[in-house]
């Protein structure tokens, strides 16, 4: 498989008032075509920090990033990205939201084939009887799954999501992971997920990237090796889960702590 | 007593009676005739009243007055709006000007009356340019702030998503600043108002400024009031479509 991403011992330095704060220790990372990398670590180690890079909305301080091969410059028109914070328009409904990607000169469909996608992505997110509430009458999560259908009904060819699912419940999470994977194997997508929860990291990804605290720098890969399609409501039932999960934990465990305590 | 005048009908007749009060107390006082001439009364003002409304002096100069606003008014909207948009979106060729606009903002824009008159007349032009400035700069900050405020996550969302220049304009940018424009324009309406009528009280030779000007010039004290009585009644009206108007916006704003 060709490769699609590539940090070259990539580094990131903020300047805030004065003081110089390091974000990122030399990175180097490469993400194939159709993968499914998840990144994990504690709070402030630089996971927004590296797909904003990706995306071109920031450049690095060092190294370099490819996409394709390319440097990567300026807003990166091929990555469909769904930020930590949301970015739904409060003047638009909910279903007027999901159809922007739609509107847009670059891509533009005919109204009846886009009635018929937003439809289909207000399904796949469950929103049903909400496709005319706005914004601001959504609950947090509901408001996420906006943000998901928004990004996915482009199909863009690769993946950037920051804590998609941070606001689910449980169960709803499930479901959301279940329609994800059948998504992005269905449409061979190549995804960069940021996630605090091993759980969902290991149900979903390929492989996981697990970063040290600040400033941050990737600690260890993991190859995960379940077979696929995976079943996300069994899978955390299944003794080689279970041991990944103790083993990545056990790797997590004390800078997650340590973050725990300078916050 | 109190607790009657504080109920709804009895407030608006505990008003009435007020003003019959006044109005009877303004009529009948004994005062001698020097003192009449310099206070005029109610009943030579409802005659003068009636008879500008009857042969038209009123209708006149009302709609003069309201010609000035609504051109100065638009006008400067117009541009105010698509000038707050270039500088908002051009923030390098803004700052660079940020020291002049504020210069030229700061001054009230009544001291330049004189040269508007100078330049274009006492005619409607100079009243029109004079409340063309007042609302361009209002609705200019407005635009800018506007813009400015528009969340810098989302105009990147939707460079990531394809979206051309244009297209953040129309779709972002305008919808977005939208609350602002009509908070920049409502503002606006008052100090359109009252710029006309002072431009007309400067020197003019319509509107209702001018009708209360030239009255208190030939010291009729009875036109003097009738024309100020017209204001009055002008200015609650337009208090009230604006409240009304506004109203509406939030509907619409909020659905
Ligand atoms: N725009 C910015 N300006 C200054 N500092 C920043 C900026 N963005 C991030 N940082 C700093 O860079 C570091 C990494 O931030 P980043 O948002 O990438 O963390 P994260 O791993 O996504 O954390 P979290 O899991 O809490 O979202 C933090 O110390 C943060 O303070
Ligand atoms: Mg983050």
């Amino acid at each position: 498989m060709t490769e699609k991403i590539r940090l070259e011992a990539v580094t990131k330095l903020f300047n805030t008032r004065g003081t110089t704060t390091v974000a990122l220790k030399p990175v180097d990372l490469s993400v194939r075509d159709n993968e499914f990398v998840a990144l994990v670590g504690p709070s402030g180690c630089g996971k927004s920090t590296i797909l904003n890079m990706v995306a071109g909305l920031m450049p690095a301080s060092g190294g370099r990033v490819l996409y394709d091969g390319a440097p990567v410059a300026g807003a990166n028109r091929r990555v469909g990205y769904m930020t930590q914070k949301d970015t739904l328009l409060p003047w638009r409904s909910t279903a007027d939201n999901i159809r922007l990607a739609l509107e847009l000169k670059c891509r533009r469909t005919a109204k009846s084939e886009a009635d018929d996608r937003v439809a289909q992505m207000i399904d796949l997110v469950g929103l049903k009887g909400f496709e005319k509430h706005f914004p601001a009458e959504l609950s947090g999560g509901m408001r996420k799954r906006a943000a998901l259908a928004r990004t996915l009904i482009y199909e863009p060819e690769t993946l950037l999501m920051d804590e998609p699912f941070g606001a689910l419940d449980a169960q709803l999470k499930l479901v959301m992971l279940d329609q994800l994977q059948r998504l992005t194997q269905d449409r061979r997508m190549t995804v960069l997920f940021v996630t605090h929860d091993l759980a969902e990291a290991i149900t979903l990804a390929d492989r996981i990237v697990i970063f040290s605290g600040r400033p941050g720098r990737i600690r260890s890969i993991h190859d995960i090796a379940l077979p696929r399609p995976r079943d996300v409501y069994k899978a955390r039932f299944d003794p080689d889960f279970a041991h990944l999960h103790a083993t990545l934990w056990d790797e997590m465990k004390d800078d997650v702590i340590a973050a725990g305590a300078r916050a | 007593m109190i607790a009657w005048a504080a109920s709804p009908f009895g407030r608006i007749v505990t008003r009435v009676l007020l003003v019959l009060a006044c109005l009877a107390f303004w009529q009948f006082i004994p005062v001698s005739r020097a003192v009449r001439f310099w206070m005029s009364s109610p009943s030579l003002i409802a005659e003068q009243f009636w008879l500008w409304l009857l042969d038209g002096t009123l209708w006149f100069h009302l709609q003069a007055s309201l010609y000035v606003m609504a051109q100065g008014y638009v006008i400067g909207s117009a541009f105010g709006i698509v000038f707050g948009f270039l500088l908002g979106h051009f923030r390098r060729v803004h700052r660079v000007l940020t020291p002049f606009l504020s210069a030229v903002y700061a001054v009230p824009k009544i001291a330049l009356t004189p040269l508007f008159i100078i330049l274009l007349g006492v005619d409607n032009a100079s009243k029109i340019a004079l409340v063309g400035v007042t609302v361009f700069f209002l609705i200019l900050t407005a635009t800018i702030d506007g813009v400015r405020d528009v969340d810098h996550d989302m105009v990147q969302s939707f460079s990531l998503m394809g979206a051309t220049r244009l297209e953040i304009v129309r779709k972002l940018l305008i919808p977005a600043s939208l609350p602002w424009i009509f908070t920049g324009m409502r503002i606006a309406v008052r100090y359109a108002f009252t710029n006309t009528l002072l431009a007309e009280l400067i020197a003019s030779n319509r509107g209702l400024g001018f009708l209360i000007e030239f009255n208190s010039g030939n010291f009729n004290t009875t036109g003097s009031y009738a024309a100020i009585f017209a204001l009055v009644l002008c200015s609650v009206g337009l208090t009230e479509l604006l409240s009304r108007g506004e109203a509406r916006i939030a509907r619409w704003r909020l659905p």
